[in-house]
Order: structure tokens, then C-alpha cells, then sequence
């Protein structure tokens, strides 16, 4: 054993600079965040919990094709449409069970009219299940909550609205009406 | 005759009830400063929630242990669990009894103060051992075995260095030891006594079970060790008993080391006016040294990991004890020379 190593052993030298190092974190300030009180932001295109779209009439966008239900993976989307006025379809029941949902935004993909989103909200834990069960008319007023004012109509803008919007499609391909040729 | 009796005992009971107080609110006020400590050392907030800052976060604590289900496993010797915490709990309370706060304030002003601490330290060690061996589960009869190992190992090295104090004050009364380092310049004995202080502050950390030895209630490997299957009050119990023991370390370490109610005479030189305090005053110095060193546990806890059972050993048979009995023999050798 040399000097300096018996030295070290003799003064704790470890364990003195482990201490100081704990003093001088001691004196740093903390880094918890008080949760209630002090929020965390969400980040960009956070998938909280869901909302139905309305248009600028004020009337819910969705039409009830069904591809959402049929795309979503752990098959927690029900709806149910009927004949309605002119043989229209008419969106009798639009359910979600929150509880199984899985948060992959596939739904939202899926949808070829925007009408399903994800809204930045995730502060709704309840007492019980039933709370959780999304109807049509909870769907909707979450879309007035959580995508009211100009910040809601930018994240949708930003994040849900449906992709082909964005499509461009080259000179003379076949194209479905509505989606633009050229921009 | 008799109304100096009644009175003297009356007296006698006031203190009691004032030291029992104060020890009890300094213990409760313990555990929420040791997490405040430790909180920030890990660069945590600790309790903030309940009151100011979180300050009346012990109490809460209180009120939930009291009123929580206390439960008795089936198969436990229930004599034996019933009287183990009271036992762990009444020898540390009672450890208070010799300790003086200021300068004539000490409930039992005993010539064996010193040995009288030893034994109840010893006598806690009872408790535990009896609550491991009769919970019967496995996790508190190894907490047990290994707490009653652990403190016989390090109660010797603590005695030891404890004897220096003793030939250099010639006493073992508590007050007199105070006295006596009023004699020396530096006023404390942690300076002449300095091996005899580490001696005492590892094996304090060691027989308080506290970290870095905490292996009879090493969390990780056998729940909470000899208290595992204690619940509701008789947990609390041992808590307190546990805080209570740091407490009583602390205060000896005050006494003994660094010179109890005492300031060092060069500082009561320098500032004259010191003398003329009441004498009540000087308690808030021993306070200071006793916080000082209670900081230390929870600055040590916050920074060492848990050694393994056979260093701890090993620290305490091969290094701590014929150090000890080193000082012993230089201390004593010093005395018949000067």
C-alpha cells in the first residue's frame, strides 16, 4: 500500500467527497414539479382524451362511415346509424370506451373527414366507470371544452385534421372529387 | 417534612413531564427535519404539502398511525409482541432521565450517568430481539439476530472510547464531564479525545441502527427488518424509540465530546457578557450541538450506501475495537505522566 493510498484510507477521503457532494446539492433548488398546482405543458400532438369535430355550422362533422371502428385496434369504437330524411344516414349513437382505448391515434387517421380527435386534456380520472363511457353528446361538448378559441382550432389544424388535405396528387391521376390536383 | 417531600417529588414529576414533552415534539419535529435534509440532498422538496412548508406533516403522521388497524399475526407469540416495543421504547425514554440539559436541569443527577446509558442502550436491544423472535416471520427474525449481533459488536467499541472521557474527566457523572472540559482550553473533549470522538460517532451510527449500518432494517433485503410485522401504534412505538435513541447518541455525543451546555472559555473571554445569561440560556448551546450532530446522521444517511454484514463486522472487531483500546492506553498513559 502506498502513502498516498493509506492516507486516503485513513482520512475517508471518498467518503469526506461524498459528503461535500451531498452538502452542495443540498443547497441546489429542487427539481419536483407540485403537480395540481404546477402543470407539466403538453407536448405538441399530445393524444388525450377524445372529442367529435363540429364544422363552422356548429353540426357534428362525422358521417358515420365506420372506418374509425373498423380501424381501431383494440375495437372500442361502436356506432350505430339508421335511414334518416332522403335516405340520409343519420349517426344515431357514436361510442368510446375510454377504458380500452390504447391512445394510438389510428381513429384519427383513419378518418377521412376530421371528425374524430384527440384533445390535449388528461385530467379526468373518476370514481367509477361509468364516467368513462363516452357518448355522442359527451363527445361533442368535449370538442366545445377542449377545442374551443384560436389555441384548439390551431392543434387541430396542426395535428388531427385529415391528411388528405395535404395530398397532392400528379398531373392526370385519378382522383376521388374534393381533393385538390394542384395547390 | 413531608411538604418538602411532596414538593421535591412534585418537582421531580414537573421535569419529567417537561423532558418526556419536549424529547417527544423534538422526535416527531426529527423525522419531518430528516426528511426535509435528505428531500434537498437528493434534490427532492421533502414534505411541503401539509401546512407551511409542510410543517405539520408529523402530525399528520401521528394521527394517522393511531388510527390505523393494528394488526397481530395469527401465529405470533403474543405476550412476547405485545411487551417488545414497550420495552425498546421505555429504555430509550428512560435514557433521558441522567442526561442534563443545562446547568442543574437533569432529572436524575446520578454518580454511574455514563454506565446508566450503556445499560438501556443495551436493555433497547432487548426489545428487538424479542420483536423479531416473536413475530414469527423469517424477515423479522433476521432483522432481530442481526440487530442483537450488531449492537453487542459495537457497544463494546462505544464503551471503549467512552473510557477516555471518563480518565480525563474522572467521572461518570454527566455533569461533572461538562465540568471537567470547562478545565481544558479548547472546552471540549472531541479535540484531546479525537480517535475516541470517531470511535463513538461510527459506532453511534451503529448502534442507533441507522445508516450506513442499517442491517436490521435493511429495506431492500428484509422489509423492515425486526418491526416488519408491527403495525398502527406499536410501529410507532418503535419509531419513536429509534428517534428517541438518535436523540440520546446526539445528547452524549454533546456531552461527552463537545462540552454540553459549554461554550469554550476563549469564547466567554472574548464576549463577557455570555457570563451573565440565565441559566436557562445555555440550553439552546447544547441544543446546537445536539442538531449539529443529528444533521450528521441524516447528512451520512443521504451520502453512504449499506455496507455488507461482514465489513460491518469487520469495522467493528478489527478496526473500531483495538483502536479503542489504543486510546485507552495512550489517554491513560498521558494522564500519569502529566
Amino acid at each position: 500500500m502506498t502513502a498516498a493510498k493509506l492516507i486516503r484510507a485513513i482520512f475517508f477521503i471518498e467518503i469526506l467527497k461524498g459528503l461535500a457532494l451531498t452538502f452542495k446539492t443540498m443547497f441546489t433548488p429542487a427539481v419536483t414539479r407540485r403537480y395540481p398546482k404546477v402543470k407539466r405543458p403538453v407536448q405538441p400532438g399530445f393524444r388525450g382524451l377524445h372529442a367529435l369535430a363540429k364544422d363552422e355550422n356548429g353540426k357534428m362533422k362525422c358521417v358515420g362511415c365506420g372506418l374509425c371502428g373498423a380501424y381501431c385496434p383494440s375495437k372500442c369504437i361502436y356506432i350505430y346509424t339508421s335511414d334518416g330524411k332522403d335516405h340520409k344516414k343519420v349517426v344515431d349513437r357514436y361510442e368510446i370506451e375510454v377504458l380500452r382505448c390504447i391512445y394510438c391515434g389510428f381513429c384519427v387517421e383513419a378518418c377521412p373527414f376530421g371528425a374524430i380527435t384527440l384533445s390535449e386534456h388528461y385530467e379526468y380520472s373518476d370514481y367509477s366507470r361509468e364516467p368513462f363511457y363516452m357518448t355522442k353528446d359527451k363527445l361533442l361538448s368535449n370538442w366545445d371544452k377542449h377545442f374551443a378559441g384560436e389555441k384548439g382550432k390551431r392543434y387541430f389544424r396542426d395535428f388531427w385534421r385529415p391528411k388528405s388535405e395535404d395530398f397532392i396528387g400528379y398531373e392526370g391521376q385519378a382522383m376521388f372529387k374534393g381533393i385538390k390536383n394542384e395547390k | 417534612m413531608y411538604i418538602d417531600l411532596m414538593l421535591n417529588i412534585g418537582m421531580i414529576l414537573l421535569k419529567i413531564a417537561v423532558v418526556i414533552g419536549v424529547a417527544l415534539l423534538h422526535v416527531a419535529y426529527a423525522t419531518y427535519w430528516e426528511r426535509k435534509v435528505i428531500g434537498h440532498m437528493q434534490v427532492r422538496l421533502g414534505p411541503i404539502e401539509v401546512g407551511p412548508h409542510g410543517l405539520l406533516q408529523p402530525i399528520a403522521d401521528g394521527v394517522k398511525l393511531f388510527f390505523k388497524e393494528d394488526i397481530i399475526p395469527a401465529n405470533a407469540d403474543k405476550p412476547l409482541f405485545y411487551i417488545a416495543p414497550v420495552i425498546f421504547f421505555v429504555s430509550t425514554m428512560t435514557a433521558l432521565s441522567v442526561l442534563p440539559f443545562f446547568e442543574g436541569f437533569v432529572i436524575a443527577d446520578i454518580n454511574i450517568g455514563l454506565l446508566f446509558l450503556f445499560a438501556m442502550s443495551s436493555l433497547g436491544a432487548y426489545g428487538i430481539i424479542i420483536s423479531g423472535w416473536s413475530s414469527n416471520s423469517k424477515y423479522a427474525f433476521l432483522g432481530g439476530l442481526r440487530s442483537a449481533s450488531q449492537v453487542i459488536s459495537y457497544e463494546i467499541a462505544m464503551g471503549m472510547s467512552l473510557v477516555g472521557v471518563m480518565i480525563m474527566a474522572g467521572s461518570l457523572n454527566l455533569s461533572d464531564i461538562v465540568k471537567a472540559q470547562q478545565q481544558y482550553p479548547t472546552g471540549m473533549f472531541a479535540v484531546p479525545q479525537f480517535l475516541g470522538f470517531f470511535i463513538f460517532t461510527v459506532s453511534a451510527l451503529a448502534e442507533t441502527n441507522r445508516l450506513p449500518f442499517d442491517l436490521p432494517e435493511a429495506e431492500s433485503e428484509l422489509v423492515a427488518g425486526y418491526f416488519t410485522e408491527y403495525s398502527g401504534f406499536r410501529f410507532a412505538l418503535f419509531f419513536l424509540g429509534e428517534y428517541t435513541g438518535m436523540l440520546v447518541m446526539s445528547s452524549i455525543s454533546a456531552i461527552c465530546f463537545l462540552g454540553g451546555w459549554t461554550v469554550p472559555q476563549f469564547i466567554t473571554g472574548w464576549f463577557p457578557f455570555l457570563l451573565q445569561l440565565p441559566a436557562w440560556f445555555w440550553v439552546l448551546v447544547f441544543l446546537a450541538k445536539v442538531y449539529a450532530f443529528m444533521f450528521f446522521y441524516y447528512w451520512v444517511r443521504a451520502t453512504l450506501p449499506r455496507y455488507r454484514y461482514d465489513q460491518l463486522m469487520s469495522i467493528g472487531w478489527k478496526m473500531l475495537i483495538p483502536l479503542a483500546l489504543l486510546n485507552i492506553v495512550v489517554t491513560a498513559m498521558v494522564k500519569i505522566l502529566l
